[in-house]
């Protein structure tokens, strides 16, 4: 009996792990989605709102998911309390202090840092071009997430679960 | 009358706030009499700091000290343009678009910062200053109570009259337009208190920030911020029937239709323009065809020979010295 249920366990525990892994592969698009829209977001403040860069962070991080939106509403505090730091600082200490807790990696880090040199220390057309670039970049990436979800959800959710049943049956 | 101290204090907290650490710590360590007479801080790309206070101007030491020798100040260095232009757009150079094609930004507390560069032309246009190098602070100080001189002369019969301040620069004028603009407002011993529309292109009279003014221009007063004045004058009587208008500096052509337009729509008219006397303003071309045609009951003469709003004098249409309006 108590064979049994150590058994169930190891299962039950083997295909967390696989689904958990899986998770990563589903999160990313979805906030990949939301940086996009957010950047989008910024877009409309800074070329037709004029939007201060400290307010337009602040809005953009309240509209979109939490994750994203930390990023945001942090580098917007920042902004407003450190007057020392630069639009540029307070973005990429946002990043630092945010980043663990999304699903994006080492390419969207890179596609924000180089926005973040930017942001706010040019006219509206140069920001406009800018935070197009940005998307444009970010939207190659929420493909290639989509693709990898695709791959990658199901097949660790499948090994999670039969590498438990391997496990279990070895023990047999 | 609030307390001055008080004023005073918040003005040079508001011009800290936008100061790079490295400038705010100089000005800060001013001696406290400098401070309280500070009316300009002027920074240039790889100058010396100097500052105008009261009738003189000197440059400051790294230490704070006052000296007359250029190379014993402060060095103002491109990184601290860089620093200086980030607080004051609030790390966000595309919402001073508008500023940097005028040449001055207005901040918060109604300062003005004056900004000279590499300018940048399109199809012939100013479009903007792109390396900006040279600053010019203008802390402006709220003086509540400066017009109580000229009142009992705005009035003839209990009407407020057409009247032209004329004033060379830093002599007052915007203080002092202000300051009409609230006892008009709130009502003095010569009238009861009446509407005011205020066009403030510059931002500098009631010192807006998201529209709401910052300056105490009176209860009964209507501000339209940063709007031309000409479109402003004539979108003010439309749409909110002030008794009394008040522009500052004007000069356009087409300023001067918007007063002549706005007198015979029976609004009293106050504005100011640049100038020594009124046969000088007389001169210019628009200002000078308001003047011949008797535009302006009053002319108040600004000047700063017994310090800043000395009242040089006050005329009336036909430049006769006026006599003093009794209390109603």
């Amino acid at each position: 009996m108590i064979k049994l249920i150590g058994a169930l366990m190891v299962l039950v525990s083997a295909s967390m792990v696989g689904w958990q892994i899986s998770r990563t592969y589903v999160k990313r698009p979805v906030q990949l989605r939301a940086l996009l829209v957010a950047l989008q977001m910024l877009e409309t403040e800074i070329v037709y709102g004029l939007t201060p860069l400290q307010r337009a962070f602040f809005k953009v991080g309240q509209r979109v998911n939490k994750e994203v939106g930390n990023l945001f509403l942090s580098a917007a505090e920042l902004l407003e309390q450190g007057r020392a730091l630069s639009a540029e600082e307070s973005l990429q200490k946002a990043m630092m202090r945010h980043w663990p807790q999304t699903a994006f990696r080492k390419q969207e880090q890179e596609v924000l840092a180089s926005l973040a040199q930017v942001l706010g220390s040019s006219d509206r057309e140069d920001q406009q071009k800018h935070l197009r670039l940005a998307v444009t970049h970010l939207r190659g990436l929420e493909e290639e997430a989509r693709a990898e979800q695709d791959k990658y959800e199901k097949m660790y959710k499948s090994l999670g679960f039969l590498g438990g049943l391997l496990a279990v049956i070895l023990m047999f | 009358m609030l307390d001055k101290g008080d004023k005073e204090g918040s003005s040079m907290q508001e011009i800290m706030a936008i100061l790079p650490a490295s400038v705010r710590s100089i000005i800060t360590a001013l001696p406290s009499t400098v401070l309280e007479v500070l009316e300009e801080i002027r920074l240039r790309q790889n100058q010396p700091l100097e500052i105008r206070y009261g009738q003189q101007t000197s440059y400051v030491t790294p230490a704070g000290q006052i000296t007359s020798i250029a190379r014993q100040g402060w060095v103002f260095t491109q990184d601290h343009v860089v620093k200086l232009l980030n607080q004051v757009s609030q790390h966000s150079l595309y919402a001073l678009e508008e500023e940097l094609k005028r040449g001055y930004i207005t901040v918060v507390g109604g300062h003005r910062i004056g900004i000279a560069g590499k300018v940048v032309l399109e199809r012939g246009d100013v479009k903007g200053i792109r390396d900006v190098t040279s600053f010019n602070i203008r802390i402006a100080r709220e003086k509540k109570g400066v017009a109580q001189k000229v009142m009992p002369y705005l009035f003839e019969k209990g009407n407020l009259q057409n009247t032209l301040v004329i004033s060379p620069p830093m002599c007052g004028k915007t203080t002092l337009l202000r300051d009409i603009a609230r006892q008009v407002s709130y009502g003095s011993e010569w009238s009861s208190s009446r509407k005011v529309g205020i066009v403030d292109e510059r931002s500098e009279l009631a010192g807006c920030l998201q529209g709401v003014p910052q300056r105490d221009v009176g209860p009964r007063t209507d501000v339209l911020d940063a709007c031309p004045k000409a479109i402003g004058m004539m979108m003010l009587i439309r749409s909110m029937s002030p008794d009394a208008l008040i522009v500052d500096e004007i000069g356009r052509p087409e300023d001067g239709d918007a007063v002549w337009e706005a007198i015979h729509a029976g609004v009293a008219v106050i504005c100011s323009a640049h100038g020594s006397n009124v046969e000088e303003v007389a001169r210019r071309p628009m200002l000078g065809k308001l003047i011949r045609h008797g535009a302006f009951s009053r002319y108040i003469v600004l000047s700063r020979s017994r310090g800043v709003g000395t009242i040089q004098a006050i005329y009336d249409s036909s430049l006769n010295p006026v006599k003093r309006e009794l209390p109603a």
